[in-house]
């Protein structure tokens, strides 16, 4: 679904991104994790093309993302990668219902009526049907964050990425921003997922890759992972973890 | 003292209205009408110059920028005269004073209010672009959509005060015979010939009554949009005020 081949990043003079070379098949929940500065959040912002890339590969769905393209082309490519913020990011001028109607209508000129039902379905989903009308401002973040992610569910995507999205929440909303993750999963949805919550890798997750310093050091499955991590540098990762 | 309720009472309709009906419309509703049409026009051009001024596109982010900065960098008695006597040279024939003076007015508060415009896109969090474009909007779609409307009604307070900016600006029509208030104030002035300071102390009152009230309205709007910003971030826990969601519904 979402492949990079020899992928790189440079920020001037700073190599983000250090000749990436991965897979996240059909279906699969891959897990992102490493130190802040690891590049795990450039990485994941390569897939839509929030971020260029310098060298490499990089395909969504068979698509190859940073080819030369229109930006009509960029922005339909874009509308088919669900992407989730660390900041939510909902449009506060919006009601949590029309923040989920406004791409499908404006973007897939989904007809209002039918817009509407998806999204009532949607936020049904991510248990917040009694909240359609209020504003981004009235929610909690969890609240405001299982909106987002009902609004980038709205454009029916093949895969969603996540950018850290329980990282800006308080402790005790993190819990129902991951069961909507959870029950995405279990619904066989391919996800890319930037996060620090190491138990949701542990139970969620099909792949767990650490990065540091714009490499993958590790590409494994959970419980290898965090039971008999490979890279010294990973090892080092977690015993901090488990130090807290 | 006595004289002015004196100059009022024999000339109120020529300060209201001026000579019209057997003249054009001037006195106070065409400085209004001038006041209003001028930012109406200039509102739409401001957004124009805003959206080009920010376009990573240098064809038109060079124009835009250049004709903001001469706008912002030149006397606006100077662009008044410019267009004066230049607009009749480029159409071949003369135009009234009053539209001059809208053509000016327009130009010059469309520069003005297009930096406003311009600050309140890029006071908006990064996020809501990128939000916007990662859903598959354009950039004219996102800003159409998400950008504009929360940027424009933030801006509101700073759109008032420019109004009443454009009011004051509108004296200056005086100099191209725009029967303005000003230029009523100067016709009996003219008439009396004895009472200078009175009749002029009637028109700054005027101005002064008009200007004063908006500058109000403008304060009083200010702050209920901070109390918006602030309110519901508060109302989590407490029950959400009503007034809030009825101003963000009638948000276009």
């Amino acid at each position: 679904m979402i492949t990079f081949s020899n992928v790189n990043k440079w920020y001037g003079d700073y190599r983000a991104l250090a000749d990436i070379n991965a897979e996240v098949q059909k279906g699969e929940v891959v897990v992102v994790c490493g130190p802040s500065g690891s590049g795990k959040s450039t990485l994941i912002r390569t897939v839509n093309r929030l971020e260029e890339i310098k060298s490499g590969r990089l395909t969504f769905d068979g698509q190859d993302v940073h080819a030369p393209m229109s930006s009509a082309q960029l922005n339909r490519l874009r509308s088919r990668v669900g992407f989730v913020f660390q900041s939510f990011n909902l449009f506060p001028h919006l009601s949590a219902l029309d923040n989920v109607m406004l791409s499908p209508m404006h973007v897939n000129g989904v007809k209002r009526s039918e817009a509407r039902d998806q999204a009532m379905q949607l936020l049904e989903r991510v248990g917040l049907a009694s909240k359609a009308l209020s504003y981004p401002a009235q929610l909690s973040g969890g609240q405001q964050q299982r909106v987002a992610i009902a609004r980038a569910l709205a454009m029916k995507p093949p895969a969603m990425l996540f950018d850290e999205p329980t990282s800006a929440l308080d402790p005790e909303m993190v819990g129902e921003v991951l069961a909507v993750m959870r029950s995405l999963a279990a619904d066989g949805m391919t996800m890319m997922c930037v996060t620090h919550e190491m138990n949701f890798a542990r139970e969620v997750a099909d792949r767990v890759w650490f990065m540091d310093a714009g490499s993958i050091l590790e590409s494994a499955a959970p419980e290898s992972f965090f039971k008999n991590p490979q890279h010294p540098r990973a090892q080092r990762f977690l015993s901090d973890l488990r130090a807290h | 003292m006595f004289s002015i309720f004196e100059i009022l009472r024999d000339n109120w309709l020529l300060l209201l209205i001026g000579q019209y009906p057997n003249g054009p419309l001037g006195g106070i509703a065409c400085t209004l009408i001038l006041s209003v049409l001028g930012i109406l026009l200039a509102f739409p051009l401001s957004v124009l110059l805003a959206l080009a001024r920010l376009s990573p596109w240098r064809l038109l982010n060079w124009p835009a920028t250049a004709l903001v900065y001469v706008a912002r960098g030149v006397p606006l008695l100077m662009i008044i005269l410019w267009v004066y006597f230049l607009v009749p040279l480029l159409i071949g024939r003369n135009v009234s004073g009053f539209v001059t003076m809208l053509c000016t007015l327009v130009l010059y508060e469309g520069a003005y209010l297009a930096e406003v415009v311009r600050a309140g896109i890029e006071a908006l969090p990064k996020g809501q672009m990128e939000a916007a474009r990662a859903l598959g909007h354009s950039h004219l779609g996102a800003m159409r959509l998400v950008i504009l409307p929360q940027a424009l009604f933030n801006m509101l307070p700073s759109m008032l005060s420019q109004f009443v900016s454009t009011i004051k600006e509108t004296t200056l029509g005086y100099v191209i015979n725009v029967p303005e208030l000003t230029f009523a104030a100067n016709q009996i002035n003219n008439q009396l010939l004895t009472k200078p300071f009175q009749v002029f102390f009637i028109l700054a009152i005027i101005y002064f009554i008009v200007c004063w009230s908006l500058t109000r309205a403008a304060t009083a709007l200010e702050r209920r949009i901070e109390a918006r910003r602030a309110g519901p971030r508060r109302a989590g826990t407490a029950p959400q005020p009503t007034v809030v969601v009825e101003t963000l519904a009638a948000e276009p």
